[in-house]
């Protein structure tokens, strides 16, 4: 049972893919600009990994090796556009603004990194935890990137306002939100930073 | 036996020696991601992966089972959705058309009265929604689909193109059926921070208080590269986004004409006893907002 806690929870610090395997990157860049899509796309990520995951673990015995790419990709593409519908019919306006990226997450890399390094190999539930973890941990980066995003390129948080009117220049006050954040090379800034204090604090993972 | 097999959790890379390497070459994860992997467990995998299930026969048949379970799964939960996207999708224009006579707070149903208008601006029959979810075709066959608001102002839905795609939007015109009342535009895919601006509701409204006629002429609203110099029919282009912008004057000029003799008929009416003369448009006018 430890051992499976380990597949959830390593890949929130000790595994991270985006910040120590570096996977999943494009995306990271590309929804953070506010916090809700970012949490959206978090958890749609989470359900992706976690039933491919589960799916391919399940069938790790019976797929031919020859294609077994492919059918990857199959399980992955069905799983995106199925997540892809439900946000369409329930939270349309969120759907419209990830627009395509929700179905770019079939390219995303740590879906199939995760499947074919670990599902393949392992037990149904230990997959199908790997996969929740992998996907909270992707989307944990996520979060943080976007919270700086958000409160530093719109002054809001989730669409509400955190930086009062009055303080802005054109109200005659002294601030003006860093334009340079909405645009992506500053997620990648960020995302570097975050990779740098993270492993400030976890020696073991410096390179030598 | 010589060496042992390490498997690294992480990755999957296998290292072969006595103890675990200190981090994975491939993905860099440290020792304690490796664990020993017993000869005996290796065995019957490789045997269970490379037996029958890699003939031909096999993976034909496993790839067709695939591919039918998929797709009736899909279909299955496409055709469940659908009912939910298309009221979503409905809500969305009518939230879009109340937004354009920045009447948000007003009952679609109640304040806006939908009919359709044949080339001469006669009514005719028509389902307002459907012609919209195809408003090129709509406009090819003739038919224009129109809303008129309670208090007589109208909107009409426009198309064309982007750079990268379709470009649509709803212009609402004021009682006058000259004055811009507002504008709503949405694209597929315009560039982001460039064209994709045509969607804010910043640059939308710089078309407000905009006129679509010179005199009696139709002239539309044209998006000036470089600034806007006529105050009355120009705004300013998106700077870095000058396709886009061409696409929108071009999608405003295109679609606005096939609503002219309508226009006209109730402007005449609104500014009666003059009669206004149905204004001929040039070609050179034309071929400029094309250009």
């Amino acid at each position: 049972m430890s051992n499976n806690m380990k597949y959830l929870t390593g890949p929130f610090s000790a595994n991270n893919p985006v910040i120590v395997q570096i996977l999943g990157i494009c995306s990271a860049l590309a929804v953070t600009v506010q916090l809700k899509p970012a949490i959206v796309m978090a958890l749609s990520v989470t359900v992706v990994t976690a039933f491919s995951n589960l799916v391919m673990s399940l069938l790790r015995n019976g797929v031919p090796a020859r294609i077994r790419i492919i059918v990857q990709l199959v399980v992955i593409a069905a799983l995106v556009i199925l997540v892809d519908q439900v946000l369409k019919a329930y939270v349309y306006e969120i759907s419209k603004q990830l627009s395509v990226y929700v179905g770019l997450i079939i390219t995303n890399c740590i879906v199939m990194g995760r499947v074919e390094a670990f599902a393949l190999g392992n037990k149904p539930w230990a997959s199908f935890l790997d996969g929740i973890g992998n996907g909270l941990g992707y989307g944990m980066i996520l979060v943080i990137v976007a919270f700086f995003r958000e409160l530093l390129g719109s002054g809001s948080l989730l669409g509400f306002r955190i930086i009062p009117e009055s303080w802005y220049m054109t109200e005659g006050g002294f601030y003006s939100n860093c334009g340079l954040m909405l645009f992506p090379p500053m997620a990648l800034i960020i995302v570097g930073c975050i990779i740098w204090v993270h492993r400030s604090r976890n020696k073991d993972l410096q390179e030598k | 036996m010589a060496t042992k097999k390490f498997k690294c959790n992480v990755c999957g890379y296998i290292h072969e020696g006595d103890a675990a390497p200190a981090t994975c070459p491939v993905c860099a994860a440290p020792a304690s991601e490796f664990t020993e992997l017993k000869e005996a467990e290796e065995a019957p995998k490789k045997k269970g992966l490379l037996s029958d299930t890699n003939s031909n026969a096999y993976i034909v048949l496993y790839s067709t089972v695939m591919v039918v379970i998929v797709a009736v799964l899909l279909s299955v939960a496409a055709l469940a959705l659908k009912p939910r996207q298309d009221a979503n999708d409905l809500n969305e224009k009518k939230r879009n058309i109340l937004a354009s006579l920045s009447a948000e707070n007003e009952s679609y149903d109640t304040f806006v009265d939908a009919y359709v208008v044949d080339k001469a601006g006669q009514r005719i029959d028509g389902d307002v929604f459907a012609l919209l979810n195809d408003l090129p075709t709509a406009f090819a066959e003739g038919k224009f689909p129109i809303f008129e608001a309670k208090d007589g102002r109208v909107v009409i839905p426009v198309t064309g193109m982007g750079l990268w795609g379709p470009v649509w939007g709803y212009v609402a015109l004021e009682k006058d059926m000259n004055t811009v009342a507002g504008i709503i535009m949405a694209h597929k895919g315009e560039t982001p921070g460039l064209g994709a601006e045509i969607a804010t509701p910043k640059y939308q409204s710089k078309f407000v208080g905009k006129t679509i006629f010179e005199g009696d002429e139709f002239v539309s609203v044209t998006l000036r590269k470089g600034g806007a110099k006529d105050p009355a029919h120009e705004v300013d282009a998106i700077s870095g986004g000058t396709k886009t912008s061409d696409g929108v004057t071009a999608m405003l000029y295109n679609s606005l004409r096939n609503y002219l003799p309508l226009l006209e008929s109730k402007r005449a009416a609104a500014t009666a006893p003059e009669a206004a003369v149905p204004a001929e448009v040039s070609n050179e006018e034309n071929a400029e907002s094309h250009e």
